[in-house]
């Protein structure tokens, strides 16, 4: 590898390091938002890996984030395992779930494909809220752990991870192939790119970190039931962090999640609904004005009116 | 009996499902946007005709013009001033866009009208009448009729008039209708207008039968896809086919499997269409 | 010895048969020109055969084995790489990572780590005169660049036998002339060709021998003179004043 590329990812490394040592530093307060922020921003690394590399926009992730929940919370309270097995395990079986509606939900296009991830979101609230052993409508409660600094090194843990798989996405022959998918199917599919298998197995990662993010949320927030860990909201937020930092690019999503989520929590102090209507008028003047993102506005040199203005004459009737 | 009954109900549902449904494939065959923000139009409906029930005693149908009205100024404005900026974008910008707006409009009515359960409750809500076994409540038998009684003029509307054949012509080919001197932006605002308006009606019958919330549009916008997908994508005979075939599915379903799945029922369903018919039961070959 | 054998390759649109048994060989080294009128089953042949579309009848061997159902990818990979009519260009990767991408999947898996793909996608690059634009943005290239990138890509994918789909259209006289050349070279290099054409000057110089679709049948291949003079090819496609002037 190159000298730039070893500079950055040792440039990750401290930035992951120097995070590490917050909590020595800074509020208990202030650890819980980064703990959502992480949590957050792996959202919208995760969903990066299908939508922004590979083109495919979900509009489910949220399914994964609950399945993981719901299976770690499962495994915790009515099985008994412990934290250390129930959390791979809902990383696993989102995995597992992913792949497997993935394989005839990814040979949709466009519309149908957003709509299907969709539906398959609300289905799964449907069917948890209905199943008794994940606790219905009641909802499940997890034992009680002590310690939120686990929480914190958990989800930091995870983004590096996730954010390192993006990474190495841009770097690998993989990437190369779901960047080709995305940019022509058909043109990847004949020069050999192995296209139904590449999809899924973008689907199945983006469907492991959400899940992943889920089992340390329900574990984190001691509580869950079906509308809070599969609300479509998520989704949306997660999709607009990725696309305000900028789809497709390794650390856009992140960015997005950082500011978006700061933003956010500044609101939410005044009023909790104004959080929601603060992320639906975001989306709006996103789509508008900077649809390429975060990355793309400050590669085209930074804040001008010219930019926001040539996007917004760009897609118009 | 029973099983008339079932039927019965889920043909009135039917209706009303289907008309909920035109509106979104007509906005989605015109001008390619999926709107996600269709039931919170729906919802808007609902608000407006409970609005001027509960302020000003209008009787819900009789206010049905007026509903209709607002709705597709309002469609017809967002259209106009926001959408049109971004109907050229890649699908996943447009479907994005208009989850902002379905977010912005839910948001503002739990801000404005709370999150209370309303029900637009007319003197004559509770009252059936029966014909041979069955029981028809009258609210639900004047629902359907005005449904189809929309959905007529709807269809006169699309395939007798010029408007109709200038959105029609839009539809399939823009770059010709604007050089044959078709104001663009403007049919393409008189379609979401229109698409508005139908989901504004559908919701203001939808609120004499259940309760009014902020968040009704989510379920709704789902099922109105489905319905959409179901008939056939761009046939609006296909929304009310689908629309009957969701209500049928739901009342049965109901009845003989339990209250709680319908909505499980109609996004699998959904799916399953999705992956083996994209076309649907009428459609004109959309899908891969 | 033939490389590719198809056998009575149909493919069904309903009832619209826009290829109808058609059958031939493709010797090893050899340039077959493949011409007909507008909508005589070129195109649709040469997708049945990369496995774009399913076949409804007929198969395709390929050094002997049977490349029916394959998926694209899979023809892609024994070595058949093709250019599309309408070119399909990466828009958001430069015109070196467009070239790796075939560098990438090509034949037998191509390359697997991304410096050596780099390395042979700027060979190709050289050898189709595109080395000088080679990390401009894909969208930002003009008709004849973008031809020759489509044509890049394919190459890159270091194919046995290459398809081209009207590399010419929209070329003027010295970029077509330009195009003769550069195939011939590829063929120099070992690669089998069918090439679609509709310019027939170019297809006469080209080709070694010439294949003619009407209506997706076949209705004769041979050596080129004998095929532009054939009178049934002559008022199928090429016209009585072409002929007259071929004889002039």
């Amino acid at each position: 590898m190159s000298i730039k590329r070893w500079a950055r990812l040792l440039g990750g490394l401290a930035v992951v390091l120097f995070l590490g040592a917050a909590p020595g530093i800074v509020s208990a307060f202030m650890v819980q938002f980064l703990i959502n922020l992480f949590m957050m921003a792996i959202l919208a690394e995760s969903w990066n890996i299908i939508g922004g590399f590979t083109g495919y926009a979900s509009f489910g992730n949220v399914a994964f984030f609950g399945i993981g929940a719901y299976t770690t919370g499962v495994l915790l309270t009515r099985v008994g395992f412990p934290f250390a097995l129930a959390l791979p395990a809902g990383g696993a079986v989102a995995m597992l779930f992913a792949a497997a509606v993935g394989f005839p939900i990814l040979r949709l296009k466009g519309h149908y494909f957003a709509i299907a991830t969709l539906g398959t979101a609300e289905m799964m609230r449907e069917v948890v809220y209905n199943l008794e052993f994940t606790g219905a409508g009641t909802g499940l409660v997890m034992p009680i752990l002590r310690t939120p600094l686990t929480f914190f090194y958990l989800m930091l843990a995870i983004l590096a991870a996730v954010t390192l798989v993006n990474w190495w996405l841009s770097q690998s022959r993989f990437g190369y192939g779901l960047v080709a998918i995305r940019e022509d199917e058909d043109a990847a599919a004949v020069m050999g790119i192995n296209t139904p298998l590449y999809k899924t197995v973008a689907f199945a990662l983006s469907g492991a970190f959400a899940g992943l993010a889920g089992g340390v949320y329900a574990y984190w927030i001691t509580f869950i039931d079906p509308d809070a860990v599969f609300k479509v909201i998520i989704t949306v937020q997660l999709i607009i962090m990725a696309v305000f930092g900028g789809t497709g690019t390794v650390l856009g999503p992140l960015l997005g999640a950082l500011v978006l989520s700061a933003v956010s929590e500044l609101l939410a102090t005044q009023l909790a609904t104004l959080a929601e209507l603060f992320y639906g008028l975001i989306i709006i003047l996103v789509v508008l004005f900077m649809p390429k993102g975060l990355s793309d506005l400050i590669r085209q040199g930074g804040l001008s009116l010219r930019y926001f203005a040539r996007n917004l004459r760009e897609y118009r009737i | 009996m029973l099983l008339l009954q079932v039927l019965v109900n889920g043909i009135l549902l039917g209706g009303l499902y289907g008309i909920m449904a035109i509106g979104m494939s007509l906005i989605w065959g015109v001008m390619n946007i999926v709107n996600i923000a269709h039931g919170p139009l729906i919802m808007l409906g609902a608000y407006v005709t409970f609005w001027t029930f509960t302020l000003w005693g209008w009787d819900p149908f009789l206010s049905l013009p007026v509903t209709i009205l607002s709705l597709f100024v309002y469609g017809y404005l967002l259209q106009r001033f926001i959408l049109n900026l971004i109907v050229r974008a890649q699908l996943f910008l447009t479907l994005l866009i208009t989850f902002g707006v379905e977010v912005v409009m839910v948001n503002l009515a739990r801000i404005f009208w709370s999150s209370d359960l309303r029900q637009v409750t007319p003197s004559y809500a509770a009252a059936n009448f029966a014909v041979g076994g069955l029981t028809i409540p009258y609210v639900r038998l004047w629902v359907f009729v005005t449904t189809v009684v929309v959905s007529v003029i709807f269809l006169l509307l699309m395939e007798r008039t010029r408007l109709g054949r200038a959105i029609r012509a839009t539809a399939e080919e823009l770059r010709a209708a604007r050089l044959t001197g078709i104001p663009v932006g403007h049919i393409y605002a008189v379609t979401y207008g229109l698409g508005a308006a139908l989901a504004g009606a559908a919701g203001a019958m939808w609120g004499m039968l259940f309760p009014i919330t902020p968040i009704m549009g989510g379920a709704l916008t789902l099922k109105s896809f489905v319905v959409a997908v179901l008939g056939g994508l761009g046939t609006m005979m296909g929304a009310i086919v689908g629309g009957l075939v969701l209500g049928l599915a739901e009342s049965f379903s109901s009845t003989y499997i339990g209250p709680t799945y319908p909505n499980a029922i109609s996004f699998g369903l959904l799916v399953l269409i999705l992956i083996f018919r994209p076309t649907g039961v009428l459609g004109r070959g959309e899908g891969r | 010895m033939a490389i590719l054998q198809a056998r009575r390759v149909t493919k069904l649109f309903g009832g619209l048969a826009a290829v109808s048994l058609v059958s031939f060989d493709l010797r090893e080294g050899e340039i077959l020109g493949l011409i007909g009128p507008n909508g005589s089953g070129k195109t649709t042949l040469v997708n049945v055969i990369t496995g774009t579309l399913p076949y409804s009848d007929g198969d395709v061997l390929f050094r002997g084995g049977s490349i029916r159902g394959l998926p694209p990818y899979e023809i892609g990979r024994l070595g058949l790489s093709r250019t599309f009519q309408i070119v399909k260009p990466f828009r958001n990767l430069t015109v070196l990572q467009n070239v790796m991408v075939g560098a990438l999947f090509g034949a037998r898996g191509g390359a697997r780590e991304l410096g050596s793909a780099r390395r042979q996608a700027g060979e190709v690059l050289e050898f189709v005169g595109l080395a000088h634009r080679a990390h401009a943005p894909a969208e930002g290239l003009n008709v004849p660049e973008r031809k020759r990138m489509e044509l890049a890509r394919a190459l890159a994918m270091r194919p046995t036998i290459l398809f081209l789909d009207e590399v010419m259209a929209g070329l003027n006289r010295a970029e077509i002339d330009e195009a003769v050349e550069l195939i011939k070279r590829i063929r120099d290099r070992g690669i089998t060709l069918v090439v679609i054409e509709h310019v027939m000057k170019a297809i006469r110089n080209v080709s070694d021998r010439i294949m003619v679709l009407f209506h997706g049948e076949k209705l004769t291949e041979g050596l080129p003179e004998e095929v532009l003079n054939n009178p049934q090819v002559v008022s199928a496609y090429l016209g009585r004043r072409y002929a007259e002037q071929a004889h002039a």
